[in-house]
């Protein structure tokens, strides 16, 4: 047992003692929670903006169909590009969407954290816009019926009386989208990214041990979607309350 | 238009896929202030259609309604406005369950008619003492049974103050011994003079508070009339058949 330590020690000071490699996993996980925050954002705007246009497009095609004019046109269109979006997000690896924004959209660049920071941005904003699609259809159309009925134009509807049902309804997948993303961004590598995985990595290059780096990389992301977790049910449990 | 006409439907039509299935197949017809108008007829009949073709929760393929003089299928018509004016109560309820029964009734007036909370509660609270729910205020929907869900979208919907209610099979999602609260609502409501459009399948009610029975059958009005006279004398085949087998 006492022997088992030592060498645990010395395999410790090794990998992240010496040369103070240590400071590596600091970087690559103050990375990793940048892109992952930024691309988490975007998503998120990105994401809801086409969940918007998508629903209220199915919402409204038919009084808007009533009179043809030149907004339903627009909308028609705008639809159209948001539909073509999902469809290529949603049905092309991540990992080959971030090579091509680096290798061939921004090749002109070498800014890779922004890059990466995009790249993952667009691809969870497709994911969140269906989250959300789904959130709202999933509501009981007599909720928009009520709205409507009371005099609520479209959009107060949406605000008043949809979107609060929605966002308790969707938080925990919502979550676990955000759990995905955080581990997605372990690919950023693949384009001179230190991101954390990149760090273990390196490491593990330079002292030919893998074990502690790579379980201390598996023990970060852990802990993060813990703690992540652990936010969102709190979250659940608040909007929860107001319920009764 | 006469002074007391409140609406007036034409050539009402409202087709699915194409011109496949015709929901509504040319309804004419105008309520009059303080007219309790009763829809009865089989089920596709077209009368829920037509019910919600009025504040145009359903689109028409064609034919025009005039509220108040103003044709609300007009490009530019303003539909908004005229559903704050028509209250309308749906067969299931469509409370909103995230706001407690308080909320459901002042939001609308809040947001819409820019009344001061004070204003909309006070109002509210009077509504819902004529019900007998005063003590619910603070509860939310899932608190309560049918009866009681169905009696608060009734005064959600007088909270806008509006100058006509539909209602959509107002009882018929209810189990049985709560009907009957549901419909004293609306008998007094119908006392009180408010002008009402009932979709129902109950002839008693009917009978008893309509001042007029309008009987769709395949999209159209087939007979319309005096309950009693209706009741009583069906000229048309369609509605003595029917009425052979509800009543």
């Amino acid at each position: 047992m006492k022997a088992w330590f030592a060498d645990f020690a010395a395999d410790f000071r090794l990998n992240f003692i010496d040369g103070s490699m240590w400071k590596w996993l600091v970087q690559g996980l103050k990375n990793t929670l940048l892109i992952t925050f930024f691309a988490l954002l975007m998503g998120v705007v990105l994401g809801v903006v086409v969940a918007a246009v998508r629903s209220s497009y199915d919402k409204n095609r038919e009084t808007m169909a009533l009179h043809k004019g030149f907004g339903y046109y627009v909308f028609t269109f705008v639809n159209g590009i948001c539909k073509l979006y999902l469809t290529v997000i949603r049905g092309t690896p991540v990992m080959v969407q971030l090579l091509i924004m680096y290798f061939i959209i921004f090749a002109s660049s070498r800014n890779d954290i922004l890059i990466a920071t995009i790249a993952f941005g667009i691809n969870s904003g497709a994911y969140v816009a269906e989250i959300l699609r789904g959130g709202i259809m999933s509501i009981d159309n007599g909720q928009f019926e009520a709205g409507r009925s009371l005099g609520f134009n479209y959009v107060q509807t949406m605000l008043h009386i949809v979107i609060p049902q929605v966002f308790k309804s969707v938080l925990p997948t919502l979550c676990n989208e955000f759990i995905v993303l955080l581990k997605e961004t372990s690919i950023a590598g693949y384009v001179g990214v230190m991101d954390l995985t990149k760090a273990g990595d390196l490491i593990r290059g330079r002292t030919f041990s893998a074990f502690l780096p790579l379980i201390a990389v598996a023990l970060i992301y852990l802990v993060l979607v813990v703690v992540l977790t652990a936010l969102v049910g709190v979250l659940e449990r608040r909007l929860r309350k107001n319920e009764r | 238009m006469s002074a007391n006409e409140i609406i007036r439907v034409s050539g009402l039509k409202k087709y699915y896929k194409g011109d496949k299935i015709k929901a509504l197949d040319g309804v004419d017809t105008v309520i009059h202030h303080g007219e309790v108008v009763v829809v009865i007829g089989p089920s596709g009949s077209g009368k829920s259609t037509f019910l919600r073709s009025l504040n145009l929760l359903e689109v028409p393929t064609e034919g025009e309604i005039y509220v108040n003089g103003e044709n609300i299928l007009a490009k530019g018509a303003d539909i908004n406005i005229h559903r704050q004016k028509m209250g309308m109560v749906f067969q299931h309820f469509n409370l909103f369950p995230h706001m407690t029964i308080l909320r459901n009734m002042t939001i609308a007036p809040m947001k819409l008619l820019k009344k001061s909370r004070a204003e909309a509660e006070a109002l509210a609270m009077e509504l819902l003492e004529k019900v007998g729910l005063a003590d619910r205020a603070n509860a939310y929907p899932s608190q309560l049974s049918g009866g009681q869900k169905q009696r608060v979208a009734i005064v959600r919907a007088l909270c806008m103050q509006p100058d006509v209610m539909l209602f959509d099979e107002p009882t018929s999602a209810l189990d049985p011994e709560m009907v009957g609260e549901v419909l004293e609502v609306m008998k007094s409501l119908a006392r009180d003079g408010m002008t009402m459009i009932v979709v129902t399948h109950e002839m008693g009610f009917a009978r008893e508070v309509g001042s007029r029975v309008i009987f769709m059958a395949d999209g159209r009005i087939i007979e319309e009339g005096e309950p009693r006279e209706l009741f009583e004398n069906p000229r048309s085949e369609r509605l003595r058949t029917f009425l052979a087998k509800v009543l």
